[in-house]
């Protein structure tokens, strides 16, 4: 069980550190390129790196609450703002 | 305290949506430009969809092995490395 949880914290780990590695390289290469599509891009991975560093706050500091809704809302302005980038403002 | 069960839902599938039509949406681009870190971008976000299904499809006990969650590095993991292929192409060929 122990293990199983271990497994599950690093697991969780490296989604928040891949993640927040996709938006810091996004972001640097919307500053080089100035493709508009890599700024939302970008934006929206901040809000899943968001969501994951809270899911490893959420398991590894609070696991007696239950922080699901406030961890999924990040997520969802990122995905929200990306498709926003889409709709209006897609230069690809 | 009222049940935030039926929004924690709503929101989940808003989200699943979210994934979806992104990945559709780089899809669509992949095929207009045929610039690879688009097709990239459509296989990562078709799993993260997948994935947000999965989690409201499926109820997963605290205590069992987080394969949604190893779903979830693959497609970050898919997004580095087209980010790292699309730097190493040389410019004429993005």
């Amino acid at each position: 069980m122990d293990g199983l949880m271990d497994i599950g914290l690093l697991v969780y780990t490296l989604c928040a550190i891949t993640s927040l590695a996709c938006a810091v390289l996004l972001l640097r290469a919307y500053r080089r390129a100035r493709q508009r599509l890599l700024l939302w891009s970008g934006l929206c991975f901040c809000g899943l790196a968001l969501n994951n560093v809270l899911l490893v706050v959420d398991t590894r500091f609070a696991p007696a609450s239950d922080l699901s809704m406030v961890r999924t809302l990040p997520a969802l302005v990122g995905v929200s703002l990306l498709l926003y980038g889409f709709i209006w403002d897609a230069d690809a | 305290m009222r049940d935030t069960t039926g929004l924690m839902l709503a929101v989940a599938g808003a989200l699943a949506m979210g994934y979806a039509l992104a990945a559709l949406f780089f899809t669509r681009f992949w095929r207009r430009t045929r610039v690879a870190l688009f097709g990239w971008f459509a296989l990562a976000f078709a799993l993260l969809a997948a994935q947000r299904l999965a989690l409201i499809l499926f109820e997963v006990p605290p205590d069992a092995f987080p394969w949604s969650h190893v779903v979830r590095l693959a497609a970050f993991l898919l997004i580095l490395t087209g980010i790292a292929l699309q730097n190493r192409a040389p410019r004429g060929s993005r």
